[in-house]
């Protein structure tokens, strides 16, 4: 190795040690650079983040424990400089009770009974949806259909449509002498009562919710669709396969993981469910049979105004659905990577 | 397996105004167990013509036909034919057992045992067993492309399809595949009918070429007769590398003068009978450094080892040679050529039509003069763009 | 094959009459939306002959939606209380009074800020988690994910308890704060801005720009599209925000939802003024959708993320 010995000047090992010290100890310093950086462009974002998202989800889980007494008046913390004065109050008056307010979900029969109406509505209503996408999806890929983006746009439609103003629409439409049911009896078919009876007022839903959503899971699984090759189902067309078993043996496999997106999305979104109920209540349907999980949670809440309760019941369907999920991806993404 | 019969075959995409014409009246035989490579540059007509023999597009007219039987109306799925695809298109999710399989499960009444049975006979002769269990993306482009072989295999169709198949493989892995296809398909004896757009691999692997260009068939023929008679100035320049050097000349009775110093008088003047101009053409390999011929200025020269490749001008025409590897004339340097009069090529300067093709006495190869191939008849299959019938042509060898 | 033909005709039949169903049954309640608005109530609500086409009653239920004293869903001309012209800000003070903002406009206000404030947010969150390398890093940036399935609205007690504190009860920043780090917003905003080449942001900050020019003058042109798709998905999130609106705010600053609900629940139901709320909330949008459509179907596209 090349050294510098013969150079004149000082003792080039001297020369490097001192090199080599002043870099060590500029690595010490933090210098303004990158790290900083990407700090600030995050500050708003993560301050927001944390007061409004994080700490809410840590509270309601603390809160789970307790039981409300009222909003807050202790003081926490209390500065006074004079002329600037800060008083941090607690927000909320709480009283320990432990798991009580886990135990009395299991003798209440009106969260129960939203419990039933809420899977009732996720069984029958995610599994037509996500078909009826997928058909829709189907038909418009098919190559001999014309007027495709008209038809796209027509049935995507209902995704602009507010949530509770679409509601009010669906409310008038299943009156008892509302538009549906004169279009029954004019063929012939009997009158049904939608709004009173506790069998249909869940179909109301049923059909308002999908109304309202199959557009918007058409559009993912048409954009899935769209991403098979052509040149697989020319292999499939080759090897025998007719147009049903193209679909059972490429459409479906290659869709597979829009489509497991599809049904853990709308299984979520089943047990959000708050509008389209409440709406269809203040219409006039019975509360008992339509009554969603977050609809009671509401009531629970803001009504009888037992926010620990409440705290609770919002565990107990995080839990629900964080498992659901589970379960849908679990089963749904085996046997292919 | 049989013979396959294209019938003024015609196809066009799209209407009214924005109509393409990809194949044009193509009329086309190919034999009872034969392989038929189709060639041509991107564009020509090659995969579509391929792609209407297998039923995945629609002829526009025409008639195609296997052995006795029109499938022109058939579907893919209908007319038992085989198809490897250009990136293979195995089925993603399947293993290789069951993409070998899908085929048979899906067209055939065998019981599953029975199916196993030949999936693994055919991954054995493919050299795949050991991937039976595994995925295709966990393969190798090589070993994707033999399930993709496997899967055509394993039906039995009645053809091979196979749409430039080795063009995603890298080159030593093509050249080996190329002779193990030859040889598989001669096991197997099936009709195959084979696109690429490499004429070299053409040339290697055919039974007969087909040359396309723009939608029309050019000339069919073995590769031999397509290399020493093609019927035009395409073919001539297609086929062949490097490619044939081509260039204008004046005709002055039996004298053609073309750039450079090019001056040369023909033994006989048929073929430029009434015309005044016409395009020279005569071969790299044809080119022979003599003392005392006709002046090239040198521009580049590639050693190849076995040969040495030689750029040079002949006044403003670029030409190229092969010449031996001893020979190493430097750029700049002046050199002069010669060359048969047999190896001369000459088209019509309007048509392309080739007005006399290589005649040095070396009878190429008929379909006839392959053995193993049944009842064949010999012709030269030349496409409709065919010149004057030019075989009373002697060359003189000098 | 002439069977092959029919088939594929029995098909193709079949196919488009699924089509034109589905397009029908969508339609239908959105005509209806309209028709009733137009109609009074008794022209509708009939089960044995119902007016279909539209009617000439639109803007007599309009006043009448107007004239409701407790839900006020269009706003009107105020009083104008005072008129000091002091400089511009007192002016602009004076000018929000003139207008009493009713449940649309309330909407549009709310809606419109926070997407201009969460895409301000949400990208510049998603600039530093794509192109900066920062301690802790990637926890965070999990942490964000693992709310994003979580249904947010129902964190919604707490922060009930916050805003009582706050003092924010009743007030529109209540329902713009909460989500303006909106996860699904920084999420897609990361993923977009990963595929700006790192030598852009290099050869720019050799030739002198500060950081915070990189972001404003680099990454947010180049993503325009992405942020129209998420401007849609953050637009139409707070537009149908219920549940804690409801909870927070009061009368005088209802916003769309609440105030339909307060319609519904009345004592007594209108249902053809309900339907002119309904129609002046929806077609608005609608002719949004129809003018945006790309957009609309890329903020759908980019919250379907293949995990």
């Amino acid at each position: 190795m090349a050294t510098r010995d013969s150079l004149p000047g000082p003792d080039p090992s001297v020369r490097d040690r001192l090199r080599f010290a002043r870099q060590s100890v500029g690595e010490l310093i933090p210098t303004p650079g990158e790290g900083i950086v990407g700090y600030v462009f995050l500050l708003p974002a993560f301050v927001l983040f944390g007061t409004f998202l994080a700490f809410p989800i840590v509270y309601t889980f603390y809160l789970s424990f307790f039981r409300f007494n009222g909003v807050g008046n202790e003081t926490l913390l209390w500065i006074d400089t004079g002329f600037f004065s800060y008083k941090l109050t607690s927000i909320a008056d709480l009283e320990f009770v432990g798991l009580a307010n886990y135990a009395a979900m299991f003798s209440d029969s009106l969260f129960h009974q939203a419990l039933f109406n809420t899977t009732f509505i996720l069984v029958v209503q995610v599994p037509l949806m996500v078909a009826l996408a997928l058909l829709f999806a189907v038909a418009l890929d098919a190559s001999f259909v014309r007027l495709r983006g008209l038809f796209r746009t027509v049935l995507a439609l209902p995704v602009s449509a507010n949530l509770v103003a679409y509601s009010t629409v669906f409310l008038l439409m299943m009156q008892d002498a509302g538009l549906v049911n004169y279009l029954l009896t004019s063929v012939g078919l009997p009158a049904i009562p939608w709004l009173t009876s506790s069998f249909w007022s869940r179909m109301t839903i049923v059909g308002a919710v999908t109304w309202r959503w199959t557009g918007y899971n058409m559009i993912i699984l048409l954009a899935g669709l769209q991403n098979i090759p052509q040149q697989l189902y020319e292999a499939a067309e080759i090897d025998g396969a007719t147009r049903i078993q193209k679909f059972r043996y490429v459409t479906v496999p290659q869709l597979r993981p829009v489509l497991l997106f599809v049904f853990v999305t709308s299984t979520i979104g089943t047990f959000k469910l708050f509008s389209e109920p409440v709406i269809i209540n203040g219409g006039g349907a019975p509360l008992d049979s339509t009554i969603t999980i977050v609809q009671y949670i509401y009531q629970a809440a803001f009504i009888d105004f037992r926010l620990g309760y409440a705290s609770a019941l919002t565990y107990v369907l995080i839990a629900i659905v964080s498992v659901l999920s589970a379960i849908q991806l679990n089963v749904g993404g085996e046997s292919d990577a | 397996m049989s013979r396959i019969t294209l019938d003024t075959v015609r196809k066009e995409f799209g209407s009214g105004g924005d109509k393409i014409l990809a194949v044009e009246d193509v009329d086309l035989e190919i034999r009872d167990g034969e392989f038929l490579v189709l060639v041509g540059p991107s564009g020509c007509g090659k995969t579509t013509t391929l792609r209407c023999i297998a039923g995945l597009e629609d002829v526009t007219s025409g008639r195609i036909s296997f052995g006795d039987r029109n499938v022109t109306s058939l579907r893919a799925r209908e007319r038992d034919v085989a198809m490897v695809f250009q990136n293979y298109a195995l089925y993603p999710h399947m293993d290789v057992r069951r993409n070998l399989g899908f085929g048979l499960k899906l067209s055939t009444k065998l019981p599953a045992t029975e199916i196993n049975q030949q999936v693994e006979d055919v991954a054995e002769m493919l050299g795949i067993e050991e991937l039976l269990g595994q995925k295709p993306k966990e393969l190798s482009g090589g070993q994707q492309q033999r399930v993709a072989l496997g899967r055509a295999i394993i039906r039995d169709p009645e053809a091979f399809l196979m749409d430039e198949p080795l063009s995603n493989l890298d080159a030593k892995l093509r050249s080996q595949m190329r002779t193990e296809l030859q040889t598989l398909q001669h096991e197997l004896d099936v009709t195959t009918v084979y696109v690429t757009h490499d004429q070299t691999e053409a040339m290697a692997m055919g039974d007969r070429i087909a040359v396309m260009n723009g939608g029309t068939l050019q000339q069919v023929g073995t590769a031999e007769e397509v290399y020493r008679d093609p019927v035009n100035e395409f073919v001539a320049d297609f086929i062949g590398s490097p490619s044939i050097n081509v260039f204008d000349a004046t005709v002055d009775g039996t004298r053609l003068d073309g750039p450079g110093d090019f001056s040369y008088h023909l033994s006989e003047t048929d073929p430029v009978e009434g015309l005044r101009t016409a395009r020279v053409g005569i071969r790299p390999e044809d080119i022979q450094l003599v003392d005392d011929g006709i002046g090239l200025g040198v521009n580049v020269l590639e050693p190849m080892g076995n040969e040495n490749f030689l750029y040079a001008t002949l006044g403003e025409q670029e030409v190229t040679a092969r010449i031996d590897p001893t020979n190493r004339p430097q750029p700049g340097e002046s050199v002069s050529f010669a060359f048969d009069e047999a190896a001369l090529y000459l088209f019509d300067p309007e048509t392309g039509a080739s007005l006399k093709t290589k005649r040095d006495g070396v009878v190429p190869a008929t379909p006839d003069s392959i053995p193993n191939r049944e009842g064949a008849q010999s012709t030269t299959g030349r496409g409709p763009d065919a010149g004057p019938d030019d075989d009373q042509i002697e060359g003189t060898i000098e | 094959m002439r069977e092959e033909t029919r088939r594929e005709a029995v098909w193709q039949f079949l196919t488009y009459g699924f089509i034109l169903l589905g397009a029908v049954t969508t339609l239908v309640p959105l005509y209806w939306i309209f028709v009733a608005s137009t109609l009074e109530e008794s022209e509708f609500l009939s089960s044995t002959d119902p007016r279909l086409i539209p009617g000439d009653s639109f803007f007599g239920n309009f006043g009448a939606l107007r004239a409701r004293e407790n839900v006020q869903f269009v706003g009107h001309v105020g009083e104008m209380t005072q008129y000091i012209d002091l400089g511009p800000v007192y002016f602009a003070y004076d000018f929000w009074n003139l207008w009493n903002m009713g449940a649309i406009e309330s909407s549009i206000f709310v809606a419109g800020v926070y997407t201009i404030l969460s895409l301000l947010l949400c990208s510049m969150a998603g600039f530093a988690f794509a192109k900066y390398e920062f301690r802790f890093k990637q926890p965070i940036f999990y942490a964000i994910l693992a709310t994003l399935i979580l249904p947010i609205q129902l964190l919604v007690i707490p922060l009930f308890l916050l805003m009582s504190q706050i003092g924010l009860t009743n007030n529109y920043w209540a329902i713009i704060l909460p989500w303006l780090a909106n996860p699904l917003g920084i999420f897609l905003m990361r993923q977009n801005m990963r595929s700006i080449p790192d030598a852009l942001l290099e050869s720019a900050r050799m030739d002198g720009a500060t950081e915070f020019q990189l972001y404003y003058k680099i990454a947010l042109p180049t993503m325009k599209s992405s942020l129209a798709a998420l401007s849609i998905i953050l637009f139409l999130f707070q537009w149908n925000l219920f549940l804690f609106p409801l909870v927070i705010l009061d009368q005088g600053k209802y916003t769309i939802p609440v105030a339909i609900n307060q319609l519904v629940g009345a004592q007594r139901v209108y249902y053809d003024q309900i339907m002119v709320a309904a129609t002046l909330s929806i077609i608005p949008i609608f002719i949004l959708f129809l003018f945006l459509q790309k957009q609309f179907v890329s903020g759908i596209l980019a919250g379907s993320v293949k995990e």
